[in-house]
């Protein structure tokens, strides 16, 4: 198997993996990125979102050979040491964690959706997260920092 | 209005590192050297181990170890003790106790019983092994269903324990109990189940142990909510003191109950650990949680309520037999019994109650507290059966349940079942839930939903609940002289933000800044003892617990003030973190004082440098009552038998609110799990094979953020109790109580009209399409 | 997970060559299915030829007449294509409504047809639309395609390159996704083409169906009214946790309906 090159977090990585190694493993266990959770088997739990060239990807059902090439952003690189994202910001404002397992996919597939929806409403961003389960907060507030925090993304110029 | 004070919305403190993905959670740590455990775990529901043969497994690439139950029998390790000391009714003797082994041996009880332990370098090649070993069974004959197990001819689970019963229960006055039914003008009965539901953590189980052999003594990093109780269950086991197990819960995603158990796996892992001389880890898959997290709730009852012709409650009676799958669990005999039987009634004026119950042994996955453990039971039987009743007597159901709610000037009062209610104002916030619902609207939300094919319903669900858990709880609080602040707690949050609430506590009573103040919970060696999470009980214990301490520490700051302005302790007041000289009016600002206590020369002779540092531990005397009252309004289409939630509104009264963010967001989480108990999910094992058909994620249905209504809440303060010295009732499992009988109470009120009267949980679509097709159907 | 060669080639004689060389060897397209099957180590294939970077297999055309996608095309890319949401909105309304957005993101129209689980949703609409499948080799008709459970008539190495679907002038598609996995239940496309009206189930049977009595009722009428009436027998239907017979029964009946009523609305 040839090397693998890929961009994350915006860093040239190169690594040698095995095939059956997931991206999620690349992240977790190569890059020490552990900001990106695993939490099923059959690809469900969303946990382990993250964006390879902008799109949320479920990092657990692709492997790290998938990615050559490609541009990974993980939780750990959505916004500068020390300063949060807008959508992280959001999170936070809204209390939309409790445990805090769910939230580093959650928030990846919240930023993915809203620079896809530039008119997010409430009805889109349930749908939008339909592949995130989280099990502490009933997601009313969830939702809520999701709206809040495209609207201060789109202020950002962020989307 | 201080910036951090109690009852402000203060954003967490450990959000920041959440939200960058810096948690430390279980399967983030690493080790050097670490190597990687799997659980080998029993195919059948029922079976005898005739042989394991591990000879292929033992020479595989990459293998350590591999432990089977002879092994594990070998060593001589003890059975795992259950912590629950209900006894049974009758001759008043312990609880039938089957020794629950690590690992099976001789025989396996149910899917996905340990059966081996295999460590290799790798957890793939762990896998690899695992698969390689050949166990011989013989298959016996499984029995599921508690009620089931109880007949005559069922498979026994125990040799020695006849008609897998567990223990026998009872709770109130049978007598006058049975006097009002006879004398009573109706009564209304009911048969229900409360479905198996287990509680799906996002992060699933897993630990790393490790062995020191210098010191002869085990560090175990474990994904726990309880390291105290779990530390004496883990030595008890090893036959070790537990002095010699150091026992540390990081980062914890979620619990809700299924990590406060006494699990086989961790022993496992420090036997292994010490054995190879090398960190084991083992984090569960999620499949493998659905096998081997205790499961929640299962019990089968009936429900009677006596009422008089004007619809007055005189009597409620009800009986349960609960499953508690092969194995006492740590806390599994606990809730079908004494902690159902507590809070029967909910917050109604009943004369008389008697609750029985049997726990009954089946071949299934063990079942634990599950948030609420015995109290959503009792609150969605009791709301069940008054709405029954409602029907039945022809009285509208808000006007019945009106009706017959305890008074506010009837508290504080014992109730049959012995719980001391003392204060709350029930048909208060019965009236403000009805209020913000828009009772008004509703005619036309039911035409609406008319006009598009749907019906509408609506319910009200009153609870009264109590919290639980461990009675103590220990505060440590230590200064530094650079101004730092530490906090050890012996209560633990994963979840519930007491890294935020508990320094948020601290930081008012004295005065200083939150900020300031570092938070250490769930490790063994930072509090002498800890009741960990579990029954609502992290601020009522912990909370109270931090504020004893803070008042101690005002106590012996306030010798230091009085001796630094000159004046006497009992001339010195303190408010807003300054101490002040009643007399010359002279203050001084607690930082001030604590920055004092580390000079010698600024102390009174008799205190010494670092004296503020204060450890305490804080008793409850009575458990609180939380309660409140949810309401719901459902819209169903009868075509397909799908159910949504549309409105959901909740007025709760968990006593003084410390943080109404917080407060909220266990609420909001709790009733996404009554939601989900309610429509959707359901642990279901194969009755004839014992199979568990519920095995993962694709078939265990989950609530998302579509199945979720808009949530009103509000609070009602102004009865806090004084049980503790924060004035708290507990919020964590209150969600859990009103939601379900909420929502199924609504959907069965939508269909009224189609004479159904009854749907057991989940109401999945089907079940309430038949529940309306009813005759039109061939069985 | 078991262990596997992986191989990337760009073009499909590449992916034809490595497929012939390898011991037991399966392409890799989103690996929506496969990656999770694999994980469980339900499946152990020797090689996996991923065929994510072959340029043939990917682009959606459409003319007046057809809409063609190629088979790496994800269900993402099919949802938002606009010369999909114009010429056949039902079926990109069918991809929007698959999983969920990171599983849409990566699964493809090829892994989904060629896995044909019994509860995807791109068989009812390769059926009721008539779509047809290229492959390396043929063309096949999506009713020959489909030929049981997990089923198609693709052979030993045999790839989809491919899917025509003839433009329609309504159709729509209703889906009763199960609670947990989010696949169907059950899911109804109606389609009226030119010369008829198509009616595909799937999530119901073994494998996607046609409802004969659906179609005859809509051929006459097609409105949903001209359903009322009409039963489906359960006889032979999918049962499980989650649905009876009887159930599913049902549902194709009301889905059906509510289908008929978006192709009229369409
Ligand atoms: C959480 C989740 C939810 C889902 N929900 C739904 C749903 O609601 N509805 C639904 O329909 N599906 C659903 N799916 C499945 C999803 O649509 C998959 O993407 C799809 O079934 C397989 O596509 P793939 O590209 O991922 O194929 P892969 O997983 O890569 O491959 C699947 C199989 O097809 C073969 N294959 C792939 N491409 C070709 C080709 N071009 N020629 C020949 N053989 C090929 C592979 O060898 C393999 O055997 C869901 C999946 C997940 C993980
Ligand atoms: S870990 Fe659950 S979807 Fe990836
Ligand atoms: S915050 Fe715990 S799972 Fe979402």
């Amino acid at each position: 198997m040839p090397q693998l090159s890929l961009s994350v977090n915006a860093r040239p990585v190169s690594a040698d993996v095995e095939p059956r190694c997931l991206l999620s493993n690349l992240l977790r266990e190569h890059l020490g990125l552990t900001g990106t959770h695993i939490g099923c088997d059959t690809s469900q739990c969303g946990a382990c979102v993250v964006l390879v060239d902008g799109k949320a990807i479920k990092s657990c059902t692709m492997f790290a050979h998938q990615a050559e090439g490609c541009e990974v952003t993980t939780i750990e690189g959505l916004a500068g040491e020390g300063t949060l994202h807008p959508m992280q910001e959001a999170f936070r404002d809204h209390h939309a964690l409790q445990c805090g397992f769910c939230t580093p996919g959650m928030i990846m597939a919240s930023v993915a959706l809203a620079r896809d929806n530039p008119a997010l409403d409430e009805a889109a961003v349930c749908k939008g997260l339909e592949g995130n389960l989280c099990r502490c907060t009933g997601y009313q507030n969830i939702i809520r920092a999701v709206l809040a925090g495209a609207k201060s993304m789109r202020g950002k110029h962020d989307v | 209005m201080e910036k951090y004070g109690i009852g402000q919305p203060v954003r967490r403190k450990e959000d920041v590192r959440f939200l960058t993905g810096k948690g430390v959670y279980i399967d983030d740590i690493s080790r050097p050297n670490l190597v990687h455990a799997v659980i080998l775990r029993s195919p059948h529901a029922h079976a005898k181990i005739l042989k394991i043969d591990s000879s292929e497994a033992q020479t595989m690439p990459g293998v350590l170890a591999i432990v089977t139950g002879q092994d594990w029998e070998r060593e001589d390790f003890a059975p795992i003790p259950t912590r629950s000391a209900v006894k049974t009714k009758i001759s008043g003797a312990p609880l039938n106790q089957p020794p629950r082994h690590c690992l099976a041996i001789e025989r396996a009880r149910y899917v996905g019983e340990p059966v081996a332990l295999i460590v290799a370098e790798s957890s793939a090649q762990a896998q690899d092994a695992a698969e390689s070993i050949e166990v011989d069974y013989e298959e016996l004959e499984p029995v599921t269903d508690q009620v089931k197990a109880l007949e005559p001819g069922a498979p026994q689970i125990w040799d020695d324990i006849e008609g897998n019963i567990c223990l026998d229960f009872e709770l109130g006055d049978k007598q006058a109990t049975d006097k009002a039914f006879a004398a009573a003008d109706h009564v209304v009965s009911l048969e229900l189940r409360n479905n198996r539901v287990t509680a799906v953590p996002i992060e699933t189980r897993g630990a790393i142990a490790e062995y020191d052999a210098a010191s002869d003594s085990y560090l175990l990093h474990n994904a726990t909510q309880n390291v105290h109780a779990n530390r004496a269950t883990f030595a008890d086991v090893l036959k070790i003191s537990p002095d010699k197990l150091h026992h540390v819960a990081p980062d914890v995603g979620g619990g809700f109950g299924a990590k406060n158990s006494g699990y086989p796996e961790p022993p496992l892992l420090l036997y292994a650990a010490k054995k190879l001389g090398r960190p084991v880890k083992w984090i569960a898959d999620r499949n493998e949680s659905f096998q081997g997290d205790t499961h929640g709730r299962d019990q089968a009852s009936k429900v009677e309520l006596a009422l008089d012709s004007e619809g007055k409650f005189l009597a409620l009676r009800t009986s349960t037999i609960g499953n508690l799958g092969a194995y006492c669990f740590t806390m599994g005999p606990f809730t079908p019994t004494a902690g159902s039987a507590r809070t029967q009634g909910g917050p109604y004026d009943i004369p008389a109650m008697f609750y029985s119950a049997i726990a009954a042994f089946t071949n299934t996955m063990p079942l634990d507290p599950y948030r609420g453990a015995g109290r959503p039971e009792a609150s969605f039987q009791i709301e069940r059966v008054v709405e029954l009743a409602a029907r039945e007597l022809g009285i509208d159901p808000v006007e019945l349940r009106a009706r017959n709610l305890m008074r506010a000037d009837t508290l504080p009062r014992k109730t049959p079942m012995g719980l001391d209610v003392d204060t709350g104002d029930f048909p208060q916030l019965f009236e403000r839930t009805l209020k913000m619902s828009d009772r008004e609207g509703y005619a036309k939300r039911v035409q609406e939903s008319r006009a598009r094919g749907l019906r509408r319903g609506f319910a009200i669900a009153p609870y009264l609940e109590c919290s639980g858990g461990m009675p103590k709880e220990f505060a440590g609080v230590t200064f530094a002289s650079d101004g730092t602040i530490t906090l050890s707690v012996g209560s633990q949050s994963t979840g519930m933000g007491h890294e935020t609430s508990l320094p948020q506590i601290l930081g008012a009573r004295l005065g200083v800044d939150m900020d300031k103040i570092a938070y250490v919970q769930g490790d063994t060696d930072a509090t002498p003892l800890g009741g960990g999470h579990g029954g609502s009980r992290g601020l009522e214990m912990g909370g109270s617990a931090v504020m004893t301490a803070a008042n101690d520490i005002i106590a012996k700051a306030r010798h230091i003030a009085a001796h630094m302005l000159n004046s006497t302790p009992d001339d010195i007041s303190f408010a807003n973190g300054a101490f002040t000289d009643v007399k010359t009016d002279q203050n001084i600002a607690m930082e001030d004082v604590i920055a004092a206590s580390f000079e010698q020369g600024r102390l009174p002779s008799d205190m010494e440098p670092g004296c503020l540092d204060t450890g305490v531990t804080y008793e409850r005397e009575l458990i609180t009552c939380p309660n409140g009252c949810h309401a719901a309004e459902v819209e169903v289409d009868p075509e397909t038998g799908s159910i949504n939630v549309e409105r959901y509104w909740v007025v709760d009264d968990f006593g003084t609110i410390i943080n109404p963010l917080l407060a909220e967001g266990q609420v909001m989480g709790g009733i996404a799990q009554g939601l989900g108990q309610a429509l959707m999910e359901n642990i279901v094992y194969d009755e004839e094979s014992g199979q568990l058909v519920t095995g993962s994620l694709m078939d265990y249905a989950l609530p998302r953020a579509d199945s979720m209504p808009n949530m009103q809440l509000a609070f009602f303060e102004d009865a806090p109790t004084a049980k503790n010295p924060l004035g708290v009732k507990g919020a964590g499992e209150a969600g859990c109580c009103g939601a379900p009988p909420a929502i199924v109470n609504a959907v069965l009120d939508a269909l009224k009209g189609d004479g159904v009267t009854h749907i057991e949980m989940p109401l999945t679509p089907e079940k309430v399409w038949r529940a309306i097709a009813g005759g039109k159907l061939s069985p | 997970m078991y262990e596997f060669q992986y191989h990337r080639p760009n073009s499909l004689e590449d992916a034809a060559k490595l497929f012939d060389a390898a011991g037991d060897p399966q392409y890799l397209a989103g690996g929506q299915t496969l990656i999770p099957v694999m994980k469980q180590r339900l499946a152990m294939p020797s090689d996996l030829i991923d065929i994510g970077r072959i340029g043939d297999l990917h682009g959606i055309t459409a003319d007046k007449n057809a809409l063609t996608i190629g088979a790496m095309t994800t269900h993402a890319q099919v949802a938002s294509c606009d010369k999909v949401r114009e010429s056949i909105p039902a079926l990109a309304s069918l991809a929007n409504h698959i999983g969920d957005p990171a599983v849409r993101n990566r699964g493809t129209l090829g892994g989904s047809i060629a896995n044909n689980d019994p509860a995807a949703d791109y068989p009812a609409a390769l059926v009721a639309l008539g779509a047809s499948v290229q492959t390396t080799s043929r063309e096949i008709a999506a009713e020959a395609f489909f030929t049981g459970l997990f089923e198609t008539a693709l052979e030993e190495g045999e790839m989809i390159v491919k899917v025509t679907f003839p433009v329609t002038d309504c159709a729509g598609y209703e889906k009763f996704p199960n609670p947990a996995s989010r696949y169907a239940t059950v899911g109804v496309f109606v389609a009226r083409t030119k010369e008829r009206v198509r009616v595909a189930v799937t999530g119901a049977g073994l494998s996607v169906f046609r409802a004969g009595d659906i179609e005859a009722a809509l051929e006459t009428d097609f409105s949903p009214d001209a359903l009322d009436g009409i039963s489906i027998s359960a006889d032979g239907l999918n049962s499980d946790l989650h649905a009876s017979a009887e159930y599913r029964a049902n549902l194709i009946i009301v889905l059906a309906r509510r289908a008929a009523a978006k192709a009229n609305a369409a």
